[in-house]
């Protein structure tokens, strides 16, 4: 190389133009994060702010008597238990019955169903339904549970199935796409030593793609513990002051109290619904933070 | 833990392609490789003399290989198809008993696809469809009267990535055994996987910690695990597709080394694109090209003096 092409090549870094091409490209870079700490700060602060007018209002009511009593007509006397122990009985439902048919459907429309435009159908189906209105799902229980196979009016059953409905196609869809990231090699080292299709899927696939799975099944279950429109529907309004003793006795749930008290015109009820956001909140943590550590538990079974 | 290969560094014979394939013949021919690795005698497969015998037929043979021995498994006029496009035309090969079979050939050319078809992997692909007739010991493997789980007992396959299963070590030899119920007893599978890794040559170097992870291991002793998995269900071939791709060249090393003291007990073919690898490991070698098997024959034979000038073009390094 001779001195002028150095030279040039020299002056190419460090001229004008490519010191004004650097600067632009760091602050580029600057103004990106810039960007994104103040989308991080907006939805925390909004969180915060969620927080802390809850505690602020609600941390006085957070009695024992608060846990222990069922809704009142008289504010002083309203607790949350029986919107507690109905959201409970609901979520169990919903669980009982959308987690194993939507990882058996994803299972099966993954690995054993053959790819033609019926399960096409069955893929946009799946992925329209998840994104249906909740409020939809609520009168078709309605229609399908109340007025045609007459289950008990307001009971955590209809609404654990109302919900299991609209919780299924989420489960399906999230473990469709766990059961598909479990890499091929791991399928073909099975089948190479003689595992038979079912062998692969349940020694397999399925352990893999279990965190996936009960990843997508918690953000359903969380969705579900926090509907309140197609309850609604299905007569969770109810004013009920007895506890559920079970599945089929008439029920309301947490979200749905918060509904009905935030309704109220008396002045007392303020402070029940803050304090019951704080008690529903804690509930959802408590189901997230169970999630999560059955998830991590199953991620170190090997 | 140590993730290093705990191995001397061994000399392969790392040569040319002619004096290559006459090391090879010499592997053949002498059968020191599989004394040196002592098999207990029950078992040594019916043919375990026969090395000694292919010799003789061998110097008769001339460019007709192996006339007259029953092959382990023969292809007649296999084609595949991938939805319209055709990957593999009319090919018709042998395997035999304690002999290496090596597919070279450029990429595409077919090869891996052939392999496929012998435990019947191409069935996992949607699109693909086979036509033609495979035997194993005589039997059609293509019929749907095969049981394909079986089928794939016999014919074990390695894989050109190491693919251990993310279990433990002894999981992964021990799955085989387990699923076909070959094992009456805890301690029976536990010497299944004793003699499945020592065959592996990987016994010395994980005995100590056989309940970590499979993958942990580094990925030559991740293939020397996924070949005592294969051989742990005691099958009859043993598919290769790559096996050394992925790896260093002492890993391949050791590998190769592998091969060679197998090959007294299994059928084997390897599918590899170095030539040099199958001039060492093989004594047979079938050459590919655009799907279409141009030549097959004795490895010696068709790396010095090969028949096509395709073959000639390929191994003299004009194309591929």
């Amino acid at each position: 190389m001779n001195s002028i092409a150095a030279v040039a090549t020299v002056t190419r870094w460090t001229g004008e133009a490519m010191q004004n091409r650097l600067r632009r490209r760091y602050r580029s870079e600057r103004l990106f994060k810039l960007l994104g700490l103040l989308a991080v700060g907006v939805s925390l602060a909004f969180l915060a702010f969620l927080l802390v007018t809850m505690i602020w209002r609600g941390a006085g009511g957070l009695t024992l008597d608060f846990l222990k009593a069922s809704d009142s007509t008289d504010p002083a006397m309203a607790g949350v238990w029986g919107a507690l122990k109905g959201s409970f009985l609901t979520i169990i439902v919903t669980m009982v019955l959308a987690f194993p048919v939507g990882v058996l459907s994803a299972i099966y429309l993954e690995e054993f169903a053959s790819r033609n435009r019926w399960t096409d159908l069955i893929e946009v189906s799946i992925n329209n339904l998840a994104a249906v209105p909740s409020i939809i799902f609520g009168l078709l229980g309605l229609a399908v549970f109340l007025n045609f196979m007459h289950l008990p009016r307001s009971a955590a059953l209809v609404g654990g199935l109302t919900l299991a409905l609209m919780t299924m196609p989420v489960i399906v869809i999230a473990g469709r796409n766990a059961i598909t990231s479990v890499p091929p090699s791991i399928r073909e080292a099975a089948l190479g030593v003689g595992a038979s299709k079912m062998q692969v899927v349940f020694h397999h696939v399925l352990p893999l793609a279990l965190p996936g799975i009960l990843t997508g099944t918690i953000i359903g279950m969380a969705r579900a513990l926090g509907e309140t429109a197609p309850l609604l529907m299905i007569g969770m309004r109810a004013f009920v002051a007895t506890p559920p003793g079970g599945i089929s006795d008439p029920a309301t749930v947490l979200p749905v109290q918060i509904f009905l008290w935030s309704d109220e015109v008396d002045r007392g009820f303020v402070e029940k619904t803050s304090a019951a956001i704080i008690v529903l909140l804690l509930f959802m943590l408590l189901m997230n933070g169970l999630a999560i550590y059955l998830r991590n538990r199953f991620e170190r079974r090997w | 833990m140590d993730m290093k290969e705990k191995m001397p560094i061994t000399p392969v014979t790392p040569v040319p392609t002619p004096s290559a394939a006459i090391a090879a013949e010499a592997h053949e021919e002498g059968p020191s490789t599989v004394q040196a690795h002592q098999p207990e005698p029950s078992k040594l497969r019916s043919g375990s003399a026969a090395p000694a015998i292919e010799v003789s037929q061998e110097a008769s043979a001339g460019p007709q290989v192996d006339t007259g021995r029953d092959p382990k498994m023969s292809a007649n006029d296999v084609s595949v198809f991938y939805g319209e496009k055709q990957a593999l035309k009319d090919v018709s090969i042998r395997i035999y008993d304690d002999l290496v079979t090596a597919f070279i050939g450029p990429s595409g050319c077919g090869k891996s696809t052939f392999l496929r078809c012998l435990n019947r992997m191409n069935d996992t692909i949607p699109s693909a469809r086979v036509s033609g007739r495979i035997e194993l010991d005589g039997q059609d493997i293509t019929s749907p009267a095969m049981d394909v789980v079986q089928l794939r007992a016999r014919v074990g396959m390695v894989f050109q990535k190491p693919n251990p299963f993310p279990k433990s070590i002894y999981e992964n030899v021990a799955y085989g055994p387990r699923i076909h119920g070959l094992s009456s007893s805890k301690s029976e599978l536990e010497g299944i996987v004793e003699k499945s890794l020592k065959r592996a040559g990987l016994w010395e170097e994980v005995k100590d910690r056989l309940h970590e992870s499979g993958t942990a291991l580094s990925g030559g002793q991740q293939q020397r695990l996924c070949i005592a998995r294969a051989i742990a269900v005691d099958p009859e071939v043993i598919l290769m597709d790559e096996p050394c791709s992925a790896l260093d060249p002492i890993a391949t090393a050791k590998i190769e080394e592998l091969i060679h003291e197998l090959r007294g007990r299994y059928a084997i073919a390897i599918v590899t694109h170095n030539m040099q690898q199958a001039a060492r490991v093989s004594q047979r070698t079938a050459f590919f090209h655009l799907g279409e098997l141009v030549e097959y024959g004795k490895t010696s034979e068709l790396f010095t003096i090969p028949r096509q000038q395709r073959t000639q073009d390929y191994i003299t390094g004009r194309y591929g």
